[in-house]
């Protein structure tokens, strides 16, 4: 495991020699000053001592698999030793300290000159020369607010519980660790106890007596770092290789097995990552129990600001205990075992139950229990591709790994296989958008259709037999009873009569051109339809009998022409009659009308017809274009073309007094009827003018 | 052992889990009592897995709650021992329309008393009464099944606020009930300890064993 290298930890206290001769130590020299050294070595050569502790040095170091070591350790160590030997100067080789103690190498001789210059330190603890640890102790406890008597106790609890431990570890009766950690244990309680209650520690508060509390703790720990981290009797440092090969195996994991939120290719995500690992592989630089779960918390912290940027709000534990599995399994931190037992063990009970170190202490326990036991489950994946991976058989490539290497171009594949992934995301998103759109466009273009339909179903076309008010058939009746008395009236049954031959030979001709222009008039009717105008006008088409057809152009037409069948067949006919002023408006209209209704049809509309023709007269025009075209023209092209002859020549045609006459229900004028004719010589003119036309047409 | 302080009033420490399936809610109830909140958008505190609030009790007592949130997805489902060794409460939390996790609940139960015995606080929490038209479990068969394994029954809504403080009141409660039944056993193994183990400072271990360790002892045992 490429693991990030630990920040180091080394303080102005640690560079300076450590005979605390003030001058700055050097590492090749164990950490003293060249003079310090120097007289060290004239002393070491009397004391061939150092030979076989090398030796177990290079074992020890082998076996954990190249773990860094770091500066700081050493002073612990010595200070261990330091202590152990200002107490039992003759016990040096004790089992524990040939097994656990793999840098004795240097510090013996340091430990051994300070305990000739202090021979009984334990008994007069100030006067020796303190290592700089140890110094450093000594101001702490000086800088203590809590009266000197309790300072003493202090003191003097730290020394007993010292002994105490030093005692048990060179006891040769069999150890056992769990009574080492009772031991520990119940000198917390019984220093606690202490605290709160001996009259010498009145007058502190209660923080200053945890802080008590926590330097009795932290200095012992310190002090015995070497004795009780990892003991010799115990199976940590077997646990400790153990696990590091499970995570070392385990390194093809990503945070998707883990179904975590880290974002293992985001650069920020990653330093975060960084933050969190070092600070846990940092676990292992400190001595104290607090130290060590400080450096939880801060590692944990990291991975909660990591969660908090990913997620967007407070992580909760389901969000944690991933990201912290994670972040372990990247770290593969040294001695994991060792560390946490030691914490386990021999911190203040409380601490690893309450409070945010215990709780992120807990967590970092559960990750470590969840990494050895976990299986091909609890990944997700099957048992066999599980067992694939572990034993190395399925290749795998995770983004984390090809960023730690060097190899620039292998992480930038990764993060481009992000890419992809996401643009490809995008892609199908777009693509079932363009779908999706395209499903809209033709169910809109089906549901328009369909309205259309149903609205022209609705609109039935069909048209009513005109009901024409009984009363006012009585009223033709009556003013055609009065003859002759009306001169329209008879002018225009004259007209009649006199144009009938001459029309009648021209119907047959027309009625091939009407066949032929049926089609553009069904399609004006559509257009009506559309304004909603003269809709009722249209449909007539289909219904149209041929018969009305021979009548189609001129009202004239119908020779047995009275008022009263008019007004009792299609009072359409009234209708168009009644239109009068308006020329071609009426005109279209009657010839419509009459093209395609019976003379039963119709007149609902007339009113509506007029009125409509009033509103849109462009539209008007174009009705007429056609209608003229039918009757007078076969060349239905242009609109004024066929528009202004009728103009021009202002026919007083057949049409025209009916038009003129046709002033609709409201005031029915029927004597007015025939009034306007106008001369038949040149309607006749005008009908038969268009028939070598179509003739040429055909 | 928690560190107690008779001078100034002893500060009493619980710790408490929260157990259940995921998504039934631990979080949102932890946080309603933090924060009042239920929407996690717009909350300042960096994470909601572990919290701790200071409670002042009915008799001048200061306590401090440690709320431990846990993990729910099944497969962190055995690490569950190593969490709520040392607690003196377990809030088990279950969505009241989800069968399953009640189901989850009643396994929790059964762990629990195996390990635990009858030393810890049981609470059991149904969630998400605002889903009531949702609702799986009702109200008498959780009540009766709380009874039959001394536990407690609860139903809250996160979200609507509902019954959260009263949870966690009922909580502080019962463990400070439990607390003090086991504060004399406590005491007891510790002057026994103090006997044994003292030699030299016999006098000063004796008077302060005697003086008012009671009050002071946690319940986490030694």
């Amino acid at each position: 495991m490429a693991n990030r290298a630990p920040m180091l930890r080394i303080g102005q206290q640690d560079l300076k020699c450590r005979q605390g001769c003030g001058f700055y130590g050097n590492t090749q020299f164990d950490g003293l000053c060249s003079k310090c050294f120097r007289e060290r070595n004239d002393k070491q050569r009397k004391r061939q001592k150092a030979g076989e502790d090398h030796e177990t040095l290079k074992v020890n170091a082998s076996s954990a698999g190249g773990t860094l070591e770091r500066k700081s350790p050493q002073h612990s160590l010595s200070l261990g030793r330091a202590n152990k030997t200002k107490k039992q100067p003759e016990k040096e080789e004790t089992p524990a300290a040939s097994s656990t103690m793999p840098r004795k190498k240097f510090t013996v001789p340091a430990v051994l000159q300070k305990t000739l210059k202090n021979k009984f330190p334990a008994i007069a603890p100030q006067p020796r020369v303190p290592s700089a640890t140890e110094s450093q102790f000594m101001l702490q406890l000086r800088q203590l607010r809590i009266p000197d008597d309790g300072k003493r106790k202090l003191k003097s609890e730290i020394q007993r519980l010292d002994h105490e431990i030093r005692k048990y570890m060179n006891n040769n009766s069999s150890k056992n660790v769990d009574e080492l950690s009772d031991l520990v244990q119940n000198a917390y309680t019984r220093f606690a106890d202490v605290v709160h209650n001996d009259a010498r520690f009145e007058i502190a508060t209660n923080e200053d007596r945890d802080i008590a509390i926590d330097f009795f703790e932290k200095v012992v720990m310190t002090q015995n770092h070497n004795l009780l981290f990892s003991p010799y009797f115990t199976t940590d440092e077997e646990s400790d290789i153990k696990v590091q090969k499970r995570i070392r195996q385990l390194s093809w994991i990503t945070t998707k097995h883990l179904d975590c939120s880290i974002d293992e290719v985001n650069a920020e995500a990653r330093d975060l990552v960084y933050n969190a690992i070092s600070e846990l592989v940092g676990i292992d630089s400190y001595y104290s129990p607090q130290e060590k779960l400080l450096c939880t918390v801060r590692c944990c912290r990291h991975i909660f600001e990591l969660l908090k940027r990913a997620t967007g709000g407070p992580a909760s534990a389901d969000d944690f205990l991933p990201a912290l599995i994670f972040v372990v399994l990247k770290a593969n931190p040294v001695r994991l075992h060792s560390n946490l037992n030691f914490v386990n063990r021999f911190t203040n009970a409380s601490r690893v139950m309450s409070g945010e170190g215990g709780y992120y202490f807990t967590n970092l326990c559960s990750a470590i229990a969840f990494i050895e036991n976990l299986n091909g489950e609890s990944l997700g994946i099957s048992a066999e591709e599980f067992d694939a991976y572990m034993s190395g058989e399925q290749t795998y490539s995770t983004p984390w790994e090809s960023a730690l290497l060097a190899c620039e171009s292998l992480h930038l594949i990764s993060e481009n296989m992000k890419c992809m992934e996401q643009l490809q995301k995008r892609n199908s998103v777009i693509s079932t958008g363009i779908k999706d759109f395209q499903r809209e466009l033709i169910e809109f273009q089906r549901e328009v259709t369909e309205k259309v339909d149903t609205v022209m179903a609705k609109a039935p076309l069909t048209l009513l037999p005109i009901k024409t008010p009984p009363f006012l058939i009585s009223q033709a009746r009556a003013h055609l009873a009065q003859d002759g008395v009306e001169a329209a009236a008879g002018h225009y049954q004259s007209n009649l009569l006199s144009l009938s031959p001459q029309t009648m030979t021209v119907k047959g001709k027309e009625q091939i051109l009407e066949d032929s222009q049926l089609e553009v008039a069904h399609t004006l009717a559509l257009k009506d339809t559309s304004v909603g105008s003269v809709g009722r006008l249209s449909p007539l088409h289909p219904n149209l009998p041929q018969p009305d057809q021979l009548f189609a152009s001129p009202i004239f037409s119908y020779t047995p022409f009275d008022a009263v069948s008019l007004l009792e067949e299609s009072s359409e006919n009234d209708d168009v009659l009644m239109l009068g002023t308006e020329f071609h408006g009426g005109l279209t209209n009657i010839n419509y009308d009459f093209d395609l209704s019976d003379q039963s049809g119709e007149n609902s509309v007339a009113d509506e017809s007029k009125l409509n023709l009033d509103e849109f007269d462009p539209l008007v025009q174009e009705r007429n274009t056609p209608a003229e075209t039918t009757l007078l023209d076969t060349t239905a092209d242009s609109l004024i073309d066929s528009d202004v002859p009728v103009s021009e020549v202002l026919l007083p045609s057949p049409l025209k007094p009916e038009v003129a006459n046709y002033r609709g229900f409201s005031n029915f004028e029927i004597p007015s009827i025939s009034c306007n004719t106008g001369d038949f010589s040149s309607l006749n003119q005008d009908v038969n003018d268009p028939v070598p036309l179509v003739q040429s047409n055909k | 052992m928690s560190s107690r302080r008779p001078g100034a009033g002893p500060t009493l420490n619980f710790k408490a889990v929260l157990l259940g399936e995921g998504c039934v809610g631990k979080t949102s109830l932890v946080l309603r009592y933090m924060e009042d909140r239920f929407n996690t958008q717009h909350l300042s505190t960096l994470q909601a897995s572990f919290v701790t609030k200071k409670v002042m009790l009915p008799d001048e007592r200061r306590a401090q709650l440690n709320i431990w949130d846990t993990a729910g997805q099944e497969r962190f489902h055995a690490l569950g021992p190593i969490y709520y060794r040392g607690s003196d409460g377990a809030l088990l939390v279950y969505d009241i329309t989800d069968q399953d996790s009640f189901q989850k609940v009643k396994s929790w139960v059964r762990e629990l008393k195996q390990m635990r015995g009858s030393e810890i606080a049981l609470i059991i929490v149904g969630n998400k009464t605002d889903l009531e038209d949702q609702r799986a479990i009702s109200y008498e068969t959780a009540l009766r099944y709380a009874q039959t394994v001394g536990a407690h029954y609860v139903e809250t809504s996160a979200k609507e606020n509902d019954g959260v403080n009263e949870l966690f009141e009922l909580l502080t409660r019962l463990m400070v009930e439990h607390h003090g039944s086991k504060q004399q056993n406590d005491t007891n193994a510790l002057r026994l300890q103090n006997s044994i183990s003292d030699d030299g400072v016999e006098a000063d271990q004796d008077e302060n064993g005697h003086t008012n360790a009671g009050v002071q002892r946690s319940c986490c045992g030694i």
